[in-house]
């Protein structure tokens, strides 16, 4: 990968865009080259943006039909879509609320299926595009705590395989990138419910650490990118060697 | 909201304690089954049963069952 031209002449939508993760992403997809076509559910982060290649913001609860549908309606061409918008509540099973495993589950899981769904169907993807999907590594693990979270992203996971199958044909590539704990609001938010014991256990499992989002978005932008045309239906870890 | 069913509610939460084992000046701390996913089961369980959301952090400067319960009538009135 030559840094600065490996997405020039790709419009690229980042979904959650917002997010620690998501914003990394779209840092690094416009260093590299990229249109950007920004959403996320509060309009002043997406103002907040300075990025190379910024191209458009469209605010745009995309966990409800309306706002797909208006997110829909205002896309470009695209040439590469990032689902990086995600939520884990964690909660042993015997205290898991049924709302927070549906929420969970719809915009892990659903959500991302429906928009392939309405952007094949409003022929919105150039041929050839990418789709890269924001895994974790929780969706090949098991911890307590963690079933809703885990259930979705291995949804997830299981419909990007599908779908590279069934988009092959177009020359489209779906992939996932799996993700262990990084420095983001995730891991913080599972700092406030997780004890500080319990992380730094946890961070014990890394061989390199704890990662940064930066070490995400470069294999988001990897599985964009050209150089990645002859990988489909793959989940890449970026877990520092977590899953070793 | 009392203290005695706030016991009763933490002592379901923990596995492995069995009813009655607990009072208010309990150092849930010092417990023997006591964990990381204790930790995580007693947030989720103030959450679902006192609508109250608390971090891992209340639990470490609230040594007692007692301070905790008070913590959590504290931010349930806020």
């Amino acid at each position: 990968m030559i840094d600065g031209i490996v997405l020039k002449g790709r419009t690229v939508l980042v979904l959650g865009a917002t997010g620690n993760i998501g914003g990394a992403i779209v840092r690094h997809a416009g260093s590299q080259g990229a249109t950007l076509v920004l959403t996320g559910r509060d309009q002043a982060k997406l103002d907040s943006f300075r990025v190379d290649g910024l191209s458009k913001t469209i605010a745009a609860d995309i966990a409800t039909d309306t706002g797909r549908g208006s997110l829909i309606e205002a896309l470009p061409l695209l040439d590469g879509v990032v689902f990086a918008a995600g939520i884990a509540p964690l909660a042993p099973v015997r205290y898991l609320k049924d709302a927070d495993l549906q929420a969970c589950l719809h915009l892990n899981a659903v959500v991302p299926i429906l928009l392939m769904r309405d952007l094949l169907k409003a022929k919105k993807l150039n041929k050839g595009a990418s789709i890269v999907c924001v895994s974790s590594i929780a969706a090949g693990t098991g911890t307590a705590g963690y079933s809703a979270y885990a259930a979705s992203k291995a949804a997830l996971e299981a419909a990007a395989r599908c779908l590279a199958v069934e988009l092959a044909p177009k020359q489209m590539r779906v992939n996932c990138v799996a993700p262990g704990m990084v420095e983001s609001d995730m891991a913080d938010g599972f700092a406030g419910v997780a004890s500080e014991d319990a992380l730094t256990e946890h961070a014990k499992a890394y061989p390199l650490g704890i990662g940064k989002t930066d070490d995400v978005a470069g294999a988001v932008s990897f599985l964009l990118s050209n150089d990645a045309r002859w990988m489909t239906g793959a989940t890449i870890p970026v877990d520092g060697g977590f899953s070793l | 909201m009392s203290l005695g069913k706030f016991i009763e509610d933490f002592e379901e939460a923990v596995e492995d304690l069995e009813a009655g084992t607990l009072s208010g000046s309990t150092d849930f701390r010092q417990l023997e089954p006591w964990d990381s996913l204790s930790v995580l089961t007693v947030i989720a369980m103030v959450d679902v049963d006192y609508g109250v959301r608390l971090k891992a952090e209340d639990l470490k400067v609230s040594d007692t069952v007692e301070a905790l319960y008070q913590l959590v009538q504290t931010k349930a009135k806020s």
